[in-house]
């Protein structure tokens, strides 16, 4: 084991087969202190009530006796001892080493677990402070695998330094970037634009103009009719775990999503948020699978949207409100269209803000968006011109609701696979309604209630365009120096509007970064 | 443009000979894309139907009929006579609605090889139709039920990094299972793509 002593800004080198780090001593007691606060809490009672006597009066002091007294310390100094012994080994036990091509963990002291991911198969990295790590100056490292959201490599604590050099150094060998023959295994972290920040007072406004305000007129005003109606205090005493919870999902939204700020580097988007928890992802380019846009009726007033993604590493994420999914908050539509444009450089028509635009306002059919048939009125009355498709050269875009608007965007070549479905109702008035599979999260394509020759045509050419868009996006590792396999001239392609090779993203970005990555 | 696939060349004329024939559908679904001749699973999958939801449909039978016991020995006379008539009598017009649309269903299932993809069709009432592209399949199953076993049936099932695809097909002859098995990782392996 070799521990380093860089600074803060020193490169990082990625370790040979011997090398093993540790992560940082007081990791344990970070991870832990809740464990230990709820167990001095309650031992500390019991002392507590045992050394203090209620005398019938009040709380009058016994005067310590010794023998309570002992039992408390004996008590205290257990725990410390078992804790201690506890932490040292969980710390002890656990290693980690980050090669050229994988990230091992070890961890475990009476269960081992022996960890190893494969870099290039990085989906994305979060690197995240609770509010305890912060007041160390520590970071957790999350390096997030496709397996559904279910279990990430992490690596708690670091040093927050150390876990951002570990970060560039993950993210420059998946993508590629040949390694300085000067220098094996240096790598500099990669440089990170500024995109947007939202102000306090528009993550304030669109935590407070949600549905939870909604619930929350509906609260009081079913307390009042109730106290009105009944006269009893009672009514108003049940309504305040309501307001409790109430309060905690604003305050939860504020502070989580406080300070959000977007920016860009070689590496892929960047987000950075949170009050008392600090968070900065980065999603490396190619790895949104899906993006979803929506808007309630409540922030159409303001011109808010909120811009959510699948990524094959965050899963669903219902644990943490799924804020690890959000990559916009709430966005106008102009922020909306800079955000989009980082995850997906190339939308595949030449005015993609119109048409992007029609995308999420509706209704009809301008812009190619294809709507659904007359005879759709009969089972969506309000949303027939508004369900519709538009498939670009890169995209299928799919556009639903009249009072909740969603936009839902996924690449060709992120198409999992396809689906149509008739039930007997939709045969009866001609329709078919399609599906595109997407991995595991909030976003779920679907194209409702098209007229059956419209859903079989999008049904055979979007499998089509798929098969075609995988062919030309072999690319992995999205910095590599090596040209993708060239594109075989697609035989099966039905129609010469078949997809043309779309750039590579960060094609113009080659020259500054190997620069900026094996530079010095 | 639908092309369907040849058979590989691994298999042998004596093997195809088992394979199932190219049976286009006559009640082929407006859903269905056109010009494509979908292979069917075993028709033995139909027996393998029966047998299981007649079993289910002995269970059921035998806990409703017990009431109808009890009253007409007079152990339990308080029991509502119609009710204890008409329960059996349900359980037995859904079994017989099940066993007349069981064939249906099971003719109603195919799929077929394109260049890129397998399709695989299903349903009568709610119809689908689902394209999996080689490209995209993690990992394929294939499973066999004990009924499935004594009839020389296998399922399989194809999954790929979405939980939306359930692509499952039943009824296949174990040796065509095999085979498609063969192949859709053969495929899966020249094809792959990533995530």
């Amino acid at each position: 084991m070799s521990e380093k002593l860089l600074g803060d800004d020193a490169a990082f080198s990625t370790d040979t087969e011997q090398t093993w780090h540790r992560v940082h001593p007081v990791s344990p007691l970070v991870r832990g202190w809740i464990a230990i606060a709820a167990i001095i809490f309650v031992f500390g009672r019991n002392s507590l009530d045992s050394l203090f006597s209620d005398s019938g009066a009040g709380l009058t002091l016994k005067g310590p006796d010794a023998t309570s007294l002992l039992i408390l310390l004996a008590v205290v100094g257990a725990a410390v001892v078992i804790f201690g012994v506890a932490f040292f080994l969980q710390w002890r036990f656990t290693r980690y080493q980050v090669t050229d091509e994988f990230v091992h963990i070890n961890s475990g002291v009476i269960f081992r677990q022996q960890r190893r991911a494969r870099i290039d198969r990085v989906q994305a990295i979060d690197v995240v402070q609770p509010l305890l790590a912060r007041a160390f100056g520590l970071a957790e490292l999350k390096f997030e695998v496709a397996d559904g959201g279910k279990s990430a490599l992490r690596l708690s604590f670091l040093k927050l330094g150390e876990a951002k050099r570990l970060r560039a150094a993950i993210l420059a060998r998946a993508a590629g970037v040949s390694v300085d023959p000067e220098a094996p295994g240096l790598v500099q972290e990669a440089p990170e634009n500024h995109v947007l920040a939202l102000k306090p007072n528009r993550i304030i406004g669109s935590a407070f103009l949600s549905g939870t305000s909604i619930f929350a007129l509906v609260v009081v005003a079913a307390a009042i009719v109730g106290f009105v109606w009944s006269g009893e205090a009672t009514i108003l005493v049940a309504a305040i775990p309501f307001f409790i919870a109430i309060g905690a999902s604003y305050w939860k939204s504020v502070t989580g999503d406080f300070n959000f700020r977007v920016a860009v580097s070689p590496d892929g988007v960047r987000l950075h948020y949170g009050m008392l928890e600090t968070r900065s992802q980065t999603i490396p380019p190619g790895r949104v699978q899906a993006v979803g846009i929506s808007q309630g009726p409540i922030w159409r007033a303001f011109g808010w949207y909120k811009v959510q993604v699948n990524v094959a590493g965050y899963g669903s994420d219902a644990s943490d409100h799924g804020s690890r999914t959000v990559l916009l908050p709430a966005g106008t539509l102009d922020e909306v269209m800079a955000v989009l444009g980082l995850v997906f450089p190339d939308p595949g028509v030449e005015n993609p803000f119109e048409v992007f635009a029609a995308g999420l306002k509706g209704p009809g059919n301008q812009h190619e968006f294809v709507h659904s048939p007359r005879s759709a009125r009969w089972i969506d009355p309000l949303t027939w011109r508004h369900n519709a498709f538009r498939a670009t050269d890169t995209a299928l875009l799919c556009r639903h609701g009249v009072i909740m608007r969603r936009l839902q965007v996924v690449p060709h070549e992120r198409t999992q696979s396809l689906a149509l479905r008739q039930g007997p109702v939709m045969r009866a008035l001609g329709l078919a309604s399609f599906e595109l599979h997407s991995t595991v999260g909030p976003i779920r394509p679907l194209v409702r209630h098209m007229s059956t020759a419209n859903a079989l045509a999008l049904f055979d050419q979007q499998a089509v365009r798929a098969a075609t868009a995988r062919r030309i996006h072999r690319k992995e590792k999205w910095l590599s120096q090596d040209e993708p396999p060239a594109a075989p001239a697609p035989e099966t392609a039905p129609e010469p509007a078949a997809p043309a090779p779309a750039p590579e993203p960060t094609a113009a970005a080659h020259h500054t970064l190997k620069e900026n990555h094996h530079g010095d | 443009m639908i092309r369907p696939r040849k058979p590989g060349p691994s298999v042998t004329a004596a093997e195809r000979k088992n394979l199932p024939k190219q049976v286009p559908f006559q009640h082929g679904s407006t859903i269905d894309p056109a010009g494509l001749a979908f292979l069917r699973v075993s028709e033995k999958l139909i027996t393998a139907r029966f047998i299981s939801a007649g079993i289910g449909a002995l269970i059921f039978l035998a806990v409703t009929l017990l009431p109808l016991v009890l009253k007409l020995t007079g152990v339990w006379s308080g029991y509502p006579a119609w009710l204890a008539w008409a329960a059996p009598a349900v359980v037995v017009l859904v079994a017989a609605w099940e066993f007349i649309l069981i064939p249906r269903q099971v003719r109603a299932i195919g799929y077929a090889e394109r260049d890129d993809d397998l399709l695989i069709r299903g349903g009568i009432m709610f119809h689908r139709v689902m394209v999996v592209p080689y490209g995209r399949m993690q990992y394929v199953d294939v499973t066999m039920g004990p009924l499935e076993r004594m009839l020389g049936l296998s399922t399989i099932h194809l999954h790929t990094a979405s939980p939306g695809t359930n692509a499952v097909i039943n009824g296949l002859p174990a040796a065509e299972a095999g085979r498609l098995r063969e192949q859709l990782s053969a495929l899966g392996e020249a094809k792959l793509a990533g995530l």
